[in-house]
């Protein structure tokens, strides 16, 4: 074995309880894993030190940073970056591939249903609490028809391995998931700091992204329009993904805009410019539903565009994603994936669901207030892993107050058994070496008129705290360059 | 029998300091439907500012305003031309028991399909405390059920204006007993809702030449949906029901969804808004 001699692992502890990525089931090096392994092993621990640090400037020369919204006070940090990349294999791609594309298109179909016929809860599949008592569930979209038919254009699945071998999804994101310019901007990261592995393997490019993804917007324009404009619409430079948002736009080579550089008038959605207006056709909007149009939602939001929302009503603008997506992104809507699959697409589910507990059904209930040392109780309208409890990891003291939380609103919880997320090595700053850290993965499938692409790579994110089971930035995750293998 | 009216929708704003961005809709025109025809509409502002015609998301005909010139003051006028058919509300009753009636509002296929008017908004729910001084007769059909509760109201509640606004809950208007025509058309859908009767607010002009109760400015009331009727309108600010004199704009599942006037200003200092409303009838 081959990793006794490595100096860089020598010191790598394996808890042989954990499901640890880069080795097989017998103990030794995956084969995938073992020309990156003998070639960080021809660094000294010293090259870490400093390739990490050199990594480090230059996402904050790139000004790649997020905000951390506090209970006092907003900080701005960049995401870290751990220098070893995650590989994925070509069959394990396929299975990632294929399910990830397969809840984006179920969640698409229920999402028409749930706006149109309601076939779905009619019939009894899901429960008529999915919508009815859903802050998302936007009424002036029913009877609406999203121009192609496209309610969640851009989907970000999370997807971990347990420590059973197989893939789970923990929650399909289909509001505006972000992340994904920290995909492309991690490989650049690693291209500049450790060129020589790639020469080992044949890595798809995440590059494209920005390509696809506004090929795939243009599929959906408005009907009559030949050569549509799309823009990104951003809060503005104090939201968290303000770097993404133009990123992406930079990208794709579209204007990045705020609403107060938009119009509304006959209907239509114009772009201020110094050369007089122009017609906005489709709008990748990263803003909430509910801060669209101040006439329409929120009276007082001053991040939409007034009569943006009669605009899209008329049809003469795309909105990606369709407004009221928020329903489908439910915790609740959640655990019904499997019968949402099937239902619509007559097929098995590829990727797992967790088995969940509903809070809101009184046997389920008394099984988790019974049993919550062994769960994860989670909100089920909050994103960014705020609200989440882990059992095991709780006081007797914080158990209670959990407790009487989910005995006051039992609707706003559901529980999951507390998972053995797969770990991986990631170089950590305190000990200066590499240790074993849990990781997950989001995908992010865009679903345009009769077409779909998948980003090859995804987010690895990992959580950089010992132990720590939640991998989210806001919670003080890091990510990892995250490559799929062409054969 | 049929009976014209004329509306004039007034709204006066004066600002301290010029207004450069300031962006307005209108939800006043009377809408289309089966006892009312829409003749003319005429809308007009002081500054001559493009009005233009839209819909909400509820699919109601709105106008908007969004000045490109600064101002300080601007007056919106609406003239509306509308004719009245009476319909006798009992004309398309279909005969079906109150067992019936009530086994069919508990069916699935009808919470799903009226799901929107049977949700509690904020301005529709009850006090969790609340014990209903009101409570349906199940014996009796939900027309007859919904009539007495439109009496209850009105006999409960006195009509005091600026006790309430449009953000007052029902815990509120239940303690004071008091409350103007939106208050109670919240109560009245808050009571059918609880009871699995699709309630929706309605927003419209009330003829006041009948010596009803209302305000100068617009009136609200109330929809429930009936089985052996389809819609039905009740005003339980003055114990009737929804007739000739009333000229209905836009429903909503509370006044959120239906206020007549929406806006966004960017103003600096003081502001000052007034509305006015005048129906005038004419016998045909």
């Amino acid at each position: 074995m081959s990793n006794i001699e490595n100096g860089t692992f020598s010191s790598y502890l394996r808890n042989p309880s954990l499901f640890d990525e880069i080795y097989d089931e017998n103990g030794s090096i995956k084969m995938v894993y073992q020309k990156l392994f003998d070639h960080f092993g021809s660094h000294t621990v010293k090259d870490f030190v400093q390739l990490n640090n050199k990594a480090k400037a230059s996402f904050f020369n790139q000004g790649i940073t997020f905000q951390v919204y506090g209970e006092n006070e907003t900080k701005e940090k960049i995401f870290p970056f751990d220098l070893f990349p995650r590989i994925i294999d070509a069959k394990e791609w396929d299975i990632i591939e294929r399910g990830s594309i397969q809840r984006s298109k179920a969640l698409n179909l229920f999402l028409w249903d749930i706006y149109h016929e309601k076939k779905i809860i009619k019939q009894g599949i899901v429960p008529m609490e999915l919508i009815s008592s859903s802050n998302n569930y936007l009424h002036q979209m029913i009877d609406l028809d999203p121009p192609g038919g496209i309610y969640n254009h851009i989907s970000g699945t999370d997807i971990i391995k347990h420590s059973d071998g197989k893939f789970y999804v923990l929650e399909d994101n289909i509001r505006c998931p972000s992340g994904v310019s920290y995909v492309i901007s991690n490989r650049t990261a690693l291209k500049r700091a450790l060129f020589g592995v790639f020469n080992h393997y044949l890595t798809y490019t995440v590059t494209d992204y920005a390509e696809n993804l506004l090929d795939l917007l243009e599929s959906v324009k408005p009907k009559g329009v030949d050569n549509p404009v799309c823009v990104v619409i951003t809060p503005g430079m104090y939201n968290s993904a303000f770097f993404e948002h133009s990123y992406l736009a930079k990208s794709m080579g579209i204007e990045l805009v705020q609403g107060s550089d938009l119009f509304v008038e006959n209907d239509f959605v114009y772009m201020k410019t110094i050369r007089g207006p122009i017609k906005v056709d489709v709008i990748y909007r990263r803003i909430d539903d509910l801060f669209l149009d101040p006439l329409e939602f929120k009276p007082d939001s001053a991040l939409g565009v007034p009569g943006l929302f009669a605009a899209y009503l008329k049809g003469n603008v795309t909105l990606a994603n369709a407004p009221g997506t928020g329903v489908a992104d439910d915790k609740a809507v959640y655990t019904y994936m499997p019968e949402i699959i099937k239902y619509y697409l007559d097929e098995e589910p590829i990727l797992n669901n967790v088995k969940t507990y509903h809070c809101s059904r009184p046997e389920e209930l008394k099984y988790v207030l019974d049993h919550i040392e062994e769960l994860v109780i989670k909100p089920v309208d909050e994103a960014g892993g705020y609200g989440i409890s882990i059992g095991n990891t709780l006081t007797a003291s914080e158990i209670e107050k959990v407790k009487a939380q989910i005995k006051e609103t039992p609707r706003k919880y559901v529980a999951q058994p507390i998972l053995s997320l797969s770990v991986h090595p990631t170089y950590i700053e305190q000990s200066e070496s590499f240790e074993q850290r849990h990781i997950d993965l989001r995908t992010f499938t865009v679903l345009g008129k009769d077409k779909e692409f998948v980003l090859k790579g995804g987010l690895t994110r990992v959580a950089l705290k010992k132990g720590n089971l939640i991998v989210n930035s806001s919670q003080g995750g890091g990510s990892k360059d995250t490559w799929v293998l062409k054969n | 029998m049929s009976q014209e009216y004329e509306i004039t929708y007034k709204a006066k704003n004066d600002y301290e300091s010029p207004v450069n961005n300031a962006h307005w809709q209108f939800l006043i025109i009377p809408e289309q439907n089966l006892t009312q025809e829409l003749i003319s509409v005429d809308f007009t502002n002081s500054i001559n500012a493009y009005n233009e015609y839209s819909v909400n998301g509820q699919g109601f005909n709105t106008i908007r305003v969004q000045p490109k010139t600064a101002f300080e003051n601007i007056v919106f006028t609406g003239s509306f031309k509308v004719r009245k058919h009476v319909v006798n509300p009992f004309d398309q009753l279909n005969d079906m028991s109150p067992v019936a009636e009530y086994d069919l509002i508990k069916t699935l296929d009808f919470k799903v399909d009226h799901e929107p008017f049977l949700r509690f908004t904020p301005l529709t729910t009850l006090p969790v405390d609340h014990e209903p001084s009101y409570v349906f007769n199940f014996g009796k059909s939900i027309f007859e059920n919904l009539q007495e509760l439109n009496t209850w109201i009105f006999d409960s509640f006195e009509y005091v204006p600026a006790v309430t606004n449009v953000k007052t809950t029902l815990k509120e208007i239940i303690a004071l007993k008091q409350g103007v025509c939106q208050d109670f058309a919240h109560l009245f859908c808050a009571l059918c809702r609880r009871n699995s009767i699709p309630a929706r607010y309605v927003s419209g002009y009330l003829h006041q030449g009948n010596g009803y109760i209302g305000d100068t400015q617009m009136h609200a009331w109330a929809e429930a949906f009936i089985p052996t009727m389809g819609w039905v309108g009740f005003d339980p600010t003055n114990n009737i029901l929804a007739s000739g004199d009333h000229i209905k704009v836009a429903h909503g599942k509370d006044y959120s969804d239906c206020p007549p006037l929406r806006g966004v200003v960017y103003s600096m200092g003081k502001n000052e808004t007034t509305h006015s409303v005048e129906v005038l009838s004419q016998q045909q």
